[in-house]
């Protein structure tokens, strides 16, 4: 059963280091990343709005807070434009074809061609706390990590059915998704990742609850700064659920139609 | 009683597109192109079908179809027994589509790498895939270089990693369109060879799409031939021509078809 996922694992990993030069980059630039954050928490540290805003996340300061936020966002990034991107690369490179005509059905293409932008997204958030941890002096001696894995997970679901929504678009019509870009964007904005939620207008407030990212954030942040447990981030669990289980029918409903369409118009190779 | 292992009744392809912005009055009207009308064909097993037809005849599109890879809008067809409709997993199961597009293949892994990937892909065992990489690539004189990266391969040689990895599955019918496109005469030669003495004379059946008459003449038991996605002619190739060649008879049918038209 897991023979093919763990081939496209294998394939995807192959072809990543392939290119060594911007493998090595990819990590470099997440310390360049993380030193450009240290320095702007550094100019914050002292002033009021810090204390005002961040005092539920512990005494981390502006830099932890950050540091999970960018490190975290990038699973919504890889989530809403994996599947998306790899389908089109697939199109692109000309394999997609090849693929097609072997008995593996197109979901499993789908979901598995993006298994290693998963992988690769987990080493890269790790590397984010690690060097967080190890050089600038964030805290996660008190982390609960069993709560921050689950919401990551159910964050995963969710952002992964929006992102099937945009394979699906891209599917249909190749090139140009609004959908990724306008969740990416909106969530960026209204999602906590680089300031936090309540310093936002009222009306941005209540707009930001609409978006999974709000209350994956806020929990991540709550069990590994905090220590909190399943009990004390169960309200965030729990709207992480809810949208994964409305969106992912949807978002198989959508990807269904958006494959019979291709296969049609004759296009589910084309970009 | 001939195994049929490939049946076509009245199969057709049309494709519909909304005009859109070309035309902004009417944008939500629809345009309707047939590319493949009514098409009829039976292929028995250990044949070699060749499909002939000029460029835009319906060649590609009927292949497609046939690979399950495009859904027809009417008619219907069996592959191995399976209909192509319903049982596109089985069907897929006992094809193999091997074309000219060397970029079906991922350039930067080795041979060998991208011939266990697909593999996987036709869900065989790691033990059973690595036996059969090696045979296939055995059988294509491609062992020695199977470690080399994708890239480093001439086109000949990139053409036999298509015959490798469409060997793996052990398919019934072997699609093929324009295999021979870009080849020099020498790998063509070979390819034939392959054609005939390793795959038909083992009961395999090649479906085999090409506008290269000689080609068709050379390798192929039986021929159709489409013209604006209608079959014009079909039957064993020598019964076709009678005295002429075949591509003296091509021409004229194609003429003729054109004139009709």
């Amino acid at each position: 059963m897991l023979r093919k996922p763990l081939a496209f694992l294998k394939k995807d990993f192959l072809m990543e280091i392939s290119y060594r030069f911007s493998f090595v980059l990819q990590f470099a630039s997440i310390f360049f990343s993380v030193v450009m954050f240290y320095f702007v928490a550094k100019l914050l540290s002292d002033a009021p709005s810090v204390q005002k805003y961040l005092s539920e996340y512990g005494d981390g300061g502006y830099f932890a807070f950050v540091l999970i936020g960018i490190a975290f966002s990038s699973f919504l990034s890889v989530g809403l434009g994996s599947f998306s991107t790899n389908i089109r690369a697939e199109q692109m490179i000309g394999t997609m074809e090849a693929m097609l005509v072997t008995p593996t059905r197109l979901p499993m293409i789908v979901i598995s061609s993006s298994i290693w932008s998963f992988a690769f997204t987990s080493l890269q958030v790790a590397v984010y706390l690690l060097i967080g941890g190890i050089f600038f002096g964030v805290n996660f001696g008190n982390a609960n990590p069993w709560p921050a894995l689950v919401a990551l997970l159910l964050t995963v679901i969710a952002f992964s059915s929006l992102g099937i929504i945009s394979a699906s678009f891209i599917m249909i019509f190749k090139r140009g998704d609004p959908i990724a870009w306008l969740i990416s964007t909106s969530s960026t904005l209204l999602g906590g990742v680089y300031y936090p939620v309540n310093i936002l207008p009222d009306y941005l407030q209540t707009l930001s609850y609409f978006f999974p990212i709000t209350y994956s954030l806020r929990a991540i942040r709550l069990s590994l700064l905090n220590g909190y447990g399943f009990s004390q981030v169960s309200s965030e669990l729990l709207s992480l659920v809810l949208f994964s289980v409305i969106m992912l029918p949807i978002s198989l409903l959508v990807f269904r139609y958006a494959v019979g369409r291709a296969k049609r118009d004759g296009s589910l190779a084309y970009y | 009683m001939a195994d049929v292992v490939l049946e076509t009744h009245n199969l057709t392809k049309e494709f519909t597109k909304r005009r859109g912005l070309s035309s902004p009055l009417h944008p939500f009207d629809k345009t309707t192109f047939t590319a493949v009308k009514n098409i009829n064909i039976t292929v028995e097993r250990g044949e070699i079908f060749g499909l002939l037809g000029p460029n835009g005849a319906g060649k590609t599109t009927l292949t497609k179809m046939l690979c399950t890879l495009i859904l027809p809008s009417g008619g219907s067809a069996s592959v191995c027994g399976y209909d192509l409709a319903k049982q596109q997993g089985n069907v897929k199961a006992s094809i193999a589509l091997i074309s000219s597009e060397e970029r079906s293949f991922y350039w930067r892994l080795t041979g060998r790498q991208n011939l266990n990937f697909f593999a996987a892909l036709h869900g065989l065992a790691k033990d059973v895939a690595r036996k059969r990489i090696d045979e296939a690539l055995k059988q294509v004189d491609m062992t020695d270089a199977a470690d080399r990266s994708f890239k480093e391969y001439s086109t000949g040689m990139k053409q036999r990693m298509g015959l490798a990895r469409g060997l793996l599955a052990d398919p019934e019918i072997f699609f093929m369109d324009e295999p021979t496109k870009g080849l020099d005469p020498v790998a063509t030669r070979k390819l034939h060879d392959f054609i005939i003495n390793r795959l038909a004379a083992t009961g395999k059946t090649v479906f085999l799409a090409t506008h290269h008459l000689a080609e068709a003449e050379q390798v192929c038991n039986r021929v159709g031939i489409m013209s604006a996605g209608k079959m014009v002619a079909s039957g064993i190739t020598s019964e076709l021509t009678g005295d002429s060649s075949l591509a003296e008879y091509f021409h004229a049918l194609i003429t003729d078809t054109e004139v009709e038209e």
